[in-house]
């Protein structure tokens, strides 16, 4: 009873938060707009920090990148403008030169200058990671920072060059220095060199200064929102934040409404809700059962806007666990998994079922690979072709079911994370579908998805689901199958292949494979060629992606499931514009929308 | 005056058929106030019906339920009086083979709550002082611990695929109050006249526990005992469906979750009936105990006896 008790009060809390809100709002004629932010849940203590993770900053409201990213399926430096209004670049990457917008002000009327980007890049300093990390080796990184001008800044790319260095340099989070500045030390800038080309306990000494100042710059809370972005920061409480228009904005005159409220959410069905009650102007991608889906459509004036997700779902093998070392395992399972079934019973609206296994979502697939993505095996449900497989591994079958090579009983434990329905539906299907043909399955659920990837990662489990084919860059569409999780790791700038089973290698595959393809039978080492992918040609990136396609689909490290649609909700009962299917901005916020001109109050 | 000489083991005979007159009696005893309100046998007849369904349920379908890839969440038909779910399986079949589970669970928590909870208090009231004073602490202490983050906690490093294990934690965490409450029925008899002659006999402490106390208080006990089971089955669904516990599709938490999250059912009315059928088992499983309840109140409670 005490337990039911405190499971009632935790839907009691969630209900409250269900029905909060910012308070009741008198608006101009532009009105209120109301959205969520698909990202992040409200946090009303959060700071209004972009590089706190739960911070009130919403993308494209109030948090300004440099730039904003286009949905092209294979190019990732296709990039819209925002604080930067424009960009040179050289052809090997090696410069950037950015020019800023020349009427971008902060919302307390002082102009946006190259000394605030610079501060930005600093604070992203601290933080690690892509065009800002303190080993001068790292692919991509940045080697210097020059302000040319107040409103011109020039960066250069460090020796180790990688194709996802303007990307990563253009979505860096602008602040304001005025505000921000005051978390570097003085001499930041000669530490960070010291910390990049110096050796000895002196550059030791500096990095760790400035990694030390990672928690400072998350925990910085500043006492009201300063916004180069259309909107400011108003207020924030559990249920809404509620965000006004910025009057310095560069192209104010492209912002229709007065206001945007960002409401909050628990999960997914209180999205729902939302739009039943035609509460939101616009949802990002939502996952939806085909009941929900059909009661949203009847709405008045609700609409649902579909285009390009570079995202897909797999079943990824611990291939350092028996039997999944065996490829013909691996295969086996793919011809026994009716991936429509599948889709059809987890994601309806939200996906479509994976052509084939190439690593690659299936529209990007076809532009990488053209007639190539035809000649792979597409893996259609063949009992016959599984059995075969199955003796090729050695696996016995008595009484109408298989087991392992010695006799002993073998059972399929499909991993997920109880959170993510799909999953864990599309999960009981695989179950049953392999039950059916003579394999024992269960499905096994974690607790959280934080959980879920900890055990993962420490080689918990035998099969689990795995997001992948995270475009648009290859090189980071690859990581996903041949990276990190599978035992290639960048050490002082040299990829080496770890142990199954250490350092994160949870995927334990062989370092390297023979791979059949046009030319013959060839060995390769996937994850080098993946490593490759970020400073190759474009050219010899189409080259490298034909293998890897390839050996995703012979070696099947994963089975490619479904690929995702990005299902966005819009309501035109307040206002219109919104892009169109398969728009290249249908990833952004509804506050990049505004910036782009598009979003405009309906005429009575 | 007369004085009757029995033969020898005369005695015994006519305390054993005292013994057996009386377990006869007892039983018409139960059975007429059964019968004295209907709702009471309909009670009886819900919790044999879940037993029954229990124990025999999962051998009146195939061990992999049929799926119907065209009726995923089809409505309620003759077919499928509750629908199916969101792999065209029917709903109905789910929660018959399901109730093992639930009701396994129930019943180890149960016992494993009476048990101890019975023990400790009785000792902790009979004995008195440095005992009674260590065990209650114990007793504050179990029902202190926060039982939901405590069980969320241990869901990350153990999987509960066995009822039992799942009854043997709840069991484990609930059994503060059942202890609490006989360790305060103890005190109060253990001052009465027949247990003072009872010592006064000299009778060992095991029989006047076992043979005085424990009878005096079994009405509580059984009581409990039913109680305690319809805790367990709040508890075990809650958590399941909180989906902080194995998957099992057929688990009547894990039914609710995913006709919540995966189906909308308190959005559209299309997986409604996949929640409502374990929704129903759970409340007419908690009806039929609590019809059983009253029924014991008037069983052990001769005053309430209407006659």
């Amino acid at each position: 009873m005490k337990l039911l008790a405190a499971i009632a009060a935790l839907a009691s809390i969630a209900t409250a938060t269900a029905c909060g809100s910012a308070g009741t709002e008198s608006s101009g004629q532009g009105g209120i707009y109301t959205t969520i932010d698909g990202s992040k849940q409200i946090n009303a203590s959060a700071p209004i920090n972009p590089f706190n993770p739960v911070g009130s900053v919403f993308d494209g409201y109030n948090g300004m990148a440099l730039a904003w990213p286009k949905n092209d399926p294979i190019d990732p430096n296709q990039f819209y403008p925002a604080i930067a209004r424009s960009w040179d670049v050289s052809p090997d990457q090696s410069a950037v030169v950015i020019h800023l917008q020349p009427d971008a002000r902060w919302s307390d009327g002082k102009p946006v200058t190259s000394e605030d980007v610079r501060v930005s890049i600093g604070l992203a300093y601290t933080q690690g990671g892509t065009a800002y990390a303190i080993d001068p080796k790292a692919a991509g990184a940045a080697a210097s920072i020059q302000v040319v001008d107040p409103k011109t800044i020039r960066i250069t790319q460090g020796a180790n060059k990688s194709n996802m260095f303007l990307s990563n340099l253009l979505s860096t989070d602008i602040v304001p220095a005025h505000v921000f500045g005051q978390l570097l030390p003085a001499d930041f800038w000669q530490k960070l060199k010291v910390a990049q080309t110096g050796k000895g306990p002196a550059a030791d000494r500096d990095k760790n200064v400035i990694t030390g100042l990672a928690d400072k710059v998350i925990a910085f809370s500043p006492p009201h929102d300063v916004s180069a972005g259309p909107f400011v920061l108003e207020r924030v409480n559990p249920g809404a934040a509620l965000l006004t228009r910025n009057p310095y904005f560069y192209d104010r005159r492209l912002i229709v409404p007065d206001k945007v409220e960002m409401l909050n959410y628990s999960g997914n069905e209180q999205i729902w809700n939302y739009l039943i009650a035609g509460k939101l102007d616009n949802a990002p991608f939502t996952s939806v059962p085909s009941a929900v889906l059909d009661r949203i459509r009847q709405v008045r004036g609700s609409k649902v806007i579909s285009g390009f997700s570079p995202v897909s779902t797999s079943l990824a093998f611990n291939q350092a666990h028996k039997p999944y070392d065996n490829v013909h395992v691996r295969r086996a399972l793919a011809y026994l998994i009716n991936r429509a079934q599948v889709t059809k019973i987890a994601s309806p609206e939200g996906g479509t079922a994976s052509e084939t296994t190439s690593g690659i979502h299936a529209a990007a697939a076809k532009v990488w690979l053209g007639q190539a993505f035809n000649g792979l095996d597409p893996y259609r449900l063949d009992p016959a072709k599984a059995a075969a497989e199955l003796k090729a591994a050695g696996m016995t079958r008595r009484g109408g079911k298989w087991a392992l090579p010695d006799g002993k009983p073998w059972t399929v434990q499909i991993h997920v994370p109880a959170a993510f329905s799909d999953w864990v539906s599309a999960a009981k299907s695989i179950s049953s579908q392999l039950t059916d043909h003579g394999i024992d399955a269960t499905v096994v659920t974690s607790a959280d998805y934080t959980l879920y990837l900890t055990e993962l990662a420490a080689g918990k489990y035998d099969v689990g689901f795995w997001l992948m084919g995270l475009g648009p860059s290859p090189y980071n569409i690859f990581q996903r199958l041949f990276g990190q999780a599978n035992g290639w790791q960048m050490f002082g700038g040299r990829l080496e292949h770890v142990a199954p089973g250490t350092q994160g290698n949870w995927m334990g595959g062989p370092e390297k494979v023979a791979v059949a393809g046009p030319d013959g039978t060839t060995t390769v080492d996937p994850g080098e060629l993946t490593s490759r992918l970020g400073y190759a040609s474009q050219d010899e990136q189409k080259k490298i992606v034909a293998v890897l396609a390839r050996t995703a689909n012979q070696q099947l490290p994963v089975i490619q499931l479904w690929d995702y649609v990005n299902t966005q909700f819009v309501n035109t009962s307040r206002y219109t514009g919104f892009p169109p299917d398969d728009d290249q901005s249908l990833r952004l916020s509804s506050g990049v929308w505004m910036q782009l001109g598009m979003i405009r109050k309906r005429q009575a | 005056m007369t004085v009757t000489v029995l033969p020898p083991g005369a005695g015994e005979v006519a305390a054993g058929t005292t013994r057996a007159a009386l377990r006869r009696n007892f039983w018409r005893g139960v059975w007429r106030v059964l019968c004295r309100k209907p709702s009471r046998m309909a009670g009886v007849v819900i919790v044999v019906g879940f037993a029954v369904m229990g124990v025999v349920g999962p051998l009146l379908y195939p061990a992999n339920l049929p799926r119907d890839d065209n009726a995923l969440y089809a409505a309620p038909s003759l077919q499928h009086p509750f629908g199916t779910d969101f792999e065209g399986t029917d709903v109905l079949a789910l929660v018959v083979t399901g109730a093992r589970y639930v009701l396994l669970t129930g019943l180890a928590t149960a016992v494993i709550t009476v048990a101890l909870g019975t023990a400790i208090g009785l000792f902790a009231g009979f004995r008195r002082g440095g005992w009674d004073t260590a065990l209650m602490r114990l007793t504050d202490l179990n029902l202190a611990i926060p039982g939901l983050p405590l069980l969320l906690v241990l869901s990350t490093v153990w999987k509960f695929t066995s009822p039992l294990s799942m009854g043997l934690v709840l069991g484990l965490l609930g059994w503060g109050g059942v202890a609490r409450a006989v360790r305060s029925q103890t005190l109060s008899l253990r001052e009465r006249g027949f247990i003072e002659a009872a010592r006064g006999l000299g009778l060992p402490t095991t029989h006047i526990i076992g043979r005085e106390l424990l009878p005096s208080m079994a009405p509580y006990i059984a009581m409990n005992m039913l109680i305690a089971v319809t805790g367990a089955v709040y508890a075990q669904v809650g958590l399941f469906f909180l989906g902080v516990l194995p998957f099992d599709a057929n688990n009547w938490g894990v039914m609710l979750n995913l006709a919540v999250f995966s189906g909308g059912a308190l959005t559209t009315p299309a997986a409604l009936p996949y929640l409502l059928a374990p929704l129903i088992a759970i409340l007419l499983l908690t009806l039929g105990i609590v019809l059983i309840v009253d029924a014991m109140d008037e069983i052990f409670n001769p005053r309430l006896r209407e006659e």
